[in-house]
């Protein structure tokens, strides 16, 4: 008989690739998970949960691993490190597991790995760690409060330094700790084929739990469903799984009847479909993305949604298109950040930007926004956008935006719930904290042309 | 060590009832050594002997625990309860895995190599590995018993031990 498939090597794997080569966690799973599709629900579950919550925790891992090992975990062999961080992960989080298991899997996998004498090590690191778990001191949040958010959230210390520094210390915790929250998918209405009351019923009935989200009427959460695949008004088109940040972007933008609109950075689409959605089969959308795979991915949606005002198209927005200028009512400008607002979603994302990246990133937020604020009207609208929070990509680019280009900031009051109107709103822009709003974190702002 | 051919999926010789052992001798003891290294070679958990096309009721296995290798001649199960159902796939039938459902707890009665009578009880991977390669004693194989197809499955690559290893 040959040797069952081994859950721990297959997400030891997948850590590697996520940590040592850069590869994006929900890539890396999802292609993991279709992989071996033929797994056991249980134990794919078993996979996802092991890379995901590691990923999650892994600062404070770290630190715990540092107190039981006299090498500092940057220092050992990339498989050993990752190895160790599964582990520890199982010991501190999954009680199903027992701690003997966890020890004698990973001492056989060291070894499996060819690291025949290094399973000593992993042995001693573990069974430590094991027994004294409970007894392991972090930093004090009196003495050392920054280092303190560090390793009890699992976040690099140079974000909450910067975060500490715009929206005080507080707050930096309450954005640390949301990070952490489980919370149900929001989806959105399609109201063009379904009434709200209808969707709800047609969720109910299949057992999935429905709460209308306080933002928006025509947006749910739902949760305790396997696989969105599998819900039923998923696959009529009725709904369309979208953030409710994301669904804000398209009310702010406030299509009038036979608009034209350009979405820049489209995929996967939502904020499209939803524009085109608006415009009740009037007007044209035209949602551009750099890829031919996001593209596909747009063409899916668009299909299954059954619109007929949108058109996905490959077009690269860093690219000034001459044929754009001037043309669009509407152009949506929601540029690749560094994504800190989805930070619940995509764990990796802490560990793999950096300030300098940061900067990286900055830079091509604005190079897009040079090209297509040229395809906006005069009079028409401008709705740049990121998933990210922090001045740097949001205030900072905005101020430069109103120095360098014929546009003013326009209140966003009108479009928005009482529950999110504040001083900025009236001024043109809002920022979603995740911990604050019932949402990621987001930015939106609303810039028209003179 | 001496390695042996395995016989893939389709050979006259796995469809065959074997043979009882009735006494030890230096033949057998050196086809278990061979069955043995035959088996930790291809990375599998078990093997029998039919499986190197010998018909005769001798297994071998090791599920990776503390035990080691058992080695049963003219195993006899005298005990199942439970059920697991779970992927399997077979040294003699190579890439392929599918779905089995076996008892959870087995008890086997087997000889051991110097002839000794022993009994042997497992759980989970230990008692379908017994149950796997019993059946190949009596010329069935798992693919009888597979519940929906048969699908493909890529080894995860072992890698070479490091030379140097430095210590950490």
């Amino acid at each position: 008989m040959t040797k069952p498939v081994n859950l721990r090597e297959i997400s030891l794997g997948v850590m590697m690739e996520i940590t040592e080569e850069e590869a994006y966690s929900h890539v890396v799973l999802r292609e993991t998970l279709e992989k071996y599709q033929y797994l056991e629900k249980r134990d794919r579950a078993f996979i996802s949960r092991l890379v995901e919550g590691t990923l999650e925790h892994m600062i404070q891992i770290d630190y715990i691993i540092e107190q039981f090992s006299n090498v500092p975990v940057y220092n050992m062999k990339p498989l050993i490190r990752n190895l160790l961080r599964i582990s520890v992960y199982q010991l501190k989080y999954m009680d199903s597991v027992p701690d003997s298991a966890v020890c004698n899997e990973a001492v056989k996998l060291a070894q499996k790995k060819g690291f025949y004498n290094l399973k000593g090590f992993v042995n001693g690191v573990l069974r430590n760690t094991a027994r004294r778990l409970s007894q392991v001191r972090y930093p004090d949040p009196e003495e050392e409060p920054l280092h303190y958010l560090s390793v009890k959230y699992s976040f690099p210390i140079w974000m909450i330094n910067k975060w500490v520094e715009q929206f005080g210390y507080e707050m930096t915790e309450r954005i640390c700790r949301d990070s952490h929250m489980g919370r149900g998918t929001v989806v959105r209405c399609n109201l063009a084929k379904a009434s709200v009351e209808e969707i709800m019923q047609d969720l109910v009935s299949q057992g999935i739990s429905v709460r209308r989200h306080p933002y928006l009427d025509y947006a749910l959460e739902i949760a305790n469903y396997n696989f969105i695949g599998s819900v039923s008004a998923f696959r009529k088109g009725w709904i369309q799984v979208q953030d409710i940040s994301s669904m804000l972007v398209s009310e702010i933008a406030a299509p009038n009847w036979g608009d034209y609109c350009i979405d820049v950075c489209a995929a996967p689409g939502g904020k499209s479909l939803h524009i085109a959605e608006k415009l009740m089969g009037s007007g044209y959308v035209e949602a551009r993305d750099i890829s031919e795979r996001k593209v596909r991915m747009m063409q899916e949606n668009i299909e299954r949604t059954g619109a007929i005002n949108i058109r996905a198209m490959r077009m690269d927005a860093t690219v000034l298109d001459e044929e754009s200028r001037g043309r669009a009512d509407i152009v949506l400008a929601d540029v690749p950040c560094s994504g800190f607002g989805v930070i619940r979603k995509k764990q990796d994302i802490k560990y793999k930007m950096s300030e300098k990246q940061q900067q990286d990133i900055i830079r091509l937020q604005r190079r897009i926004l040079v090209n297509v604020q040229e395809y906006v009207r005069p009079g028409g609208t401008l709705v740049y956008s990121t998933c990210t929070i922090g001045a740097d990509e949001n205030q900072c680019n905005i101020k430069w935006f109103l120095e360098n280009f014929p546009f003013r900031l326009e209140s966003i009051d009108p479009y928005i719930c009482d529950a999110l109107k504040s001083r900025t709103t009236a001024g043109g822009y809002i920022q979603l904290l995740p911990g604050v709003h019932q949402s990621d974190g987001f930015f939106i702002a609303r810039l028209r042309k003179l | 060590m001496a390695l042996r051919q395995i016989r893939i999926y389709g050979d006259e010789k796995l469809k065959k009832v074997c043979r009882p052992v009735q006494m030890m001798t230096p033949r057998t003891k050196m086809l278990i050594k061979d069955m043995l290294d035959t088996m930790y070679d291809s990375n599998g958990v078990g093997l029998a002997a039919p499986q190197v096309g010998i018909l005769k009721r001798i297994v071998v296995i090791d599920i990776g625990d503390e035990h080691g290798a058992y080695v049963l001649i003219n195993p006899e199960i005298l005990e199942t309860s439970g059920e697991q159902t779970g992927q399997e796939g077979c040294l003699s039938l190579p890439g392929q895995a599918g779905m089995v459902t076996r008892p959870n707890y087995v008890k086997v009665k087997a000889l051991d190599e110097d002839m000794n009578e022993i009994v042997v009880e497992g759980e989970e991977l230990l008692a379908r590995a017994i149950c796997h390669e019993c059946d190949h004693l009596e010329g069935i194989m798992y693919v009888e018993k597979v519940e929906g197809d048969l699908f493909e499955v890529t080894d995860e690559p072992e890698e070479e031990p490091e030379e140097d290893e430095e210590v950490q």
